[in-house]
């Protein structure tokens, strides 16, 4: 066997026996494809729903903020089983995590700020 | 003497290099796509009526359908690698070309995008451009370009499959799925943040 499929095998971590495995991943896969499928439907869903008008601009900031939590959620999905996170090394999750995490604050913190700036500073 | 080279194949982490070299990659290219959303949102929330009658001119089932080749191919390539490990190199072949055709679906509904905004005027130096569809051609332009870049190591591994030899390096294609899948992260973030304005889109706007 070649070298690199023994790599292949410890870095994936747990230590099912291949049949077990086997089903296991092909169902989590399939999971995931339909997971993925349904948030993609709703976000438009999402979208094109009226909030209330009373909200002002938060109404705005709403809208962006189900959206970006929909996005999230779509993300960690995809980086857990089919970027294979879970199985991974700790330290691996650590590289992963901060410039993820970073991104996110990025997003949620550009339109929070300026929602507020427009709600409470130049009314 | 060579157990002791050996081992340096093998570190202690037992993180495949190419892997971790990878994750790396990725993280650099978030930042190099966080520059763009960063000045998206920014732009974008002092010119709501602007950026939301941009968006009222994409096509959101276009966009849709491109959104559900991408994770379908995303699918097939994490089931590509998972059956290449198990030497199941026929599934293999078959899983890495049907994402090859995910992949190739996206950018022929691309090309018919951008043909359709050619055709309205809304390119960069167009009549009716506006900083909306700057973002628009920036975004889904680079997005589509990582596209191709991810095409190219696809076809490369592809071919060696029908060749003589074979192909049997599954932590290859899976550092290469990373990317790929991570071609469909950006996608998950730019396909709301673009096409999604629809409460933004009415005239009157805010």
């Amino acid at each position: 066997m070649s070298h690199e499929h023994a790599a292949a095998t410890t870095a994936h971590g747990h230590a099912h026996d291949d049949h077990a495995h086997e089903d296991h991943g092909i169902k989590e896969y399939m999971k995931v494809f339909y997971a993925l499928c349904f948030l993609t439907l709703l976000t438009v869903g999402a979208a094109a729903m009226p909030f209330p008008e009373a909200l002002g601009h938060w109404k705005d900031t709403l809208h962006v903020t189900v959206g970006v939590i929909i996005a999230v959620i779509k993300v960690v999905a995809v980086m857990y089983i089919f970027m294979h996170l879970k199985f991974d090394h700790p330290l691996l999750r650590l590289v992963v995590y901060i410039p993820v995490a970073l991104f996110i604050i990025m997003v949620f913190g550009l339109n929070f700020l300026e929602t507020w700036d427009y709600t409470y500073i130049t009314r | 003497m060579s157990s002791a080279l050996n081992l340096a194949h093998e570190p202690i982490s037992k993180i495949p290099h190419g892997k971790m070299v990878m994750w790396v990659f990725l993280a650099s290219e978030l930042m190099f796509f966080s520059g763009f959303f960063g000045a998206f949102i920014v732009l974008r929330n002092s010119n709501y009526p602007i950026f939301g009658h941009g968006s009222s001119e994409l096509n959101i089932p276009l966009a849709l359908l491109n959104t559900f080749l991408l994770i379908g191919s995303s699918l097939t390539m994490a089931l590509s690698i998972y059956n290449l490990r198990l030497q199941r190199r026929g599934n293999a072949k078959l899983f890495l070309g049907l994402t090859l055709v995910g992949a190739f679906g996206f950018l022929v509904v691309k090309t018919i995008e951008y043909s359709t905004k050619f055709e309205h005027h809304l390119a960069p130096g167009q009549s009716e451009h506006t900083t909306f569809f700057s973002f628009y051609f920036l975004m889904t332009g680079f997005h589509a370009l990582h596209v191709i870049c991810g095409i190219i190591p696809m076809l490369y591994i592809f071919m060696k499959m029908y060749s003589k030899s074979g192909y049997d390096h599954p932590v290859k294609l899976e550092v290469l799925g990373l990317y790929w899948h991570f071609v469909d992260l950006m996608w998950i973030f730019i396909f709301p943040a673009l096409y999604l304005m629809i409460p933004f889109h009415g005239p009157s706007g805010h």
